[in-house]
């Protein structure tokens, strides 16, 4: 996962680079607050909610600390493609 | 009383580390305050960036009515109305850029997170094209003119304002690219989502 939501080579496609997480969903089952999570993983609240937003893509390091944090496997959070709705059959 | 049981003193080095904290919880409160209020939205923060470069363009005008005017007292009086105009309203307005982008550009990296970094590099790269462009320019203009010697055409109060316009941009273009660039925060209302309140959307 690079470190910054813009993508290297502009010219390969709007989504390339793009990272989609389920940050929110997780963090409203547990109900944990933004700036809960941000004191725990050690980063500004409001970068929670670059990357709840999908504006930046963490660090191979930081995505690792927020799955640690929910006790989920990465893959769990984060994926390239984005994640099914809840309640479709795909 | 023993090695253990005696009250420690603050050192000078924890004292500057309390002021530093006390200083970055003033910074982050004004942040809190400008970015859910006024800065909120992109725009504000860009006239705020715009009006930032303006500041930093009077140097550069003061440097030009130096070296057309110099020596004189209308070069004089000029450069002193700039310099008082920077200092009331100029410092000021570099407290609210540095507080609307949390103090990046003059934070340790130690004291950033990652996104942060991130931001802090873009708006580092930005800046240093705009300044080397700068420089290149600065050093073909005073070369072309510059070309007598000692009997040089540029005033020594008008290169002392060139260079000094040139570090006072090298050291506060960052900030204002990083004001530029710095995207909206996120939204309030979502800030302490629990279950509760996604259950019930």
């Amino acid at each position: 996962m690079p470190g910054g939501a813009r993508s290297a080579g502009g010219a390969q496609g709007k989504n390339e680079g793009h990272v989609h997480n389920r940050i929110p969903m997780l963090r409203a089952e547990r109900g944990v607050s933004r700036r809960d999570l941000a004191t725990a993983l050690g980063v500004h609240y409001q970068t929670i909610g670059y990357l709840e937003r999908g504006e930046y893509s963490p660090s191979l390091h930081l995505a690792l600390r927020i799955a640690a944090y929910f006790e989920v496997p990465v893959e769990v959070i984060f994926s390239l493609e984005p994640f099914p709705r809840i309640g479709s059959t795909s | 009383m023993t090695h253990e049981e005696r009250p420690t003193r603050p050192t000078r080095r924890t004292k500057a580390q309390a002021k530093k904290e006390k200083r970055q919880q003033v910074l982050e409160r004004e942040t809190e305050r400008l970015m859910s209020g006024r800065y909120s939205r992109q725009r504000p923060r860009r006239v705020l960036a715009v009006v930032g470069l303006s500041f930093l363009g009077l140097l550069w005008v003061d440097a030009a009515v130096s070296w057309i005017l110099a020596p004189s007292n209308t070069a004089m009086i000029t450069n002193f109305v700039v310099l008082g105009i920077l200092l009331v309203i100029g410092l000021p307005l570099a407290g609210q850029l540095v507080a609307v982008t949390r103090g990046m550009t003059f934070k340790d990296e130690s004291e950033l997170d990652e996104w942060e970094l991130t931001g802090r590099s873009r708006a580092f790269t930005t800046a240093h094209r705009c300044t080397t462009i700068m420089m290149i320019l600065v050093l073909l203009v005073t070369t072309a003119v510059d070309r007598d010697g000692e009997a040089s055409q540029i005033p020594g109060a008008a290169l002392f304002l060139i260079l000094f316009a040139l570090l006072i941009t090298h050291f506060l273009l960052p900030l204002v690219v990083a004001t530029w660039q710095i995207p909206d925060p996120p939204a309030e209302e979502d800030e302490f989502m629990d279950a509760d309140t996604v259950d019930a959307r």
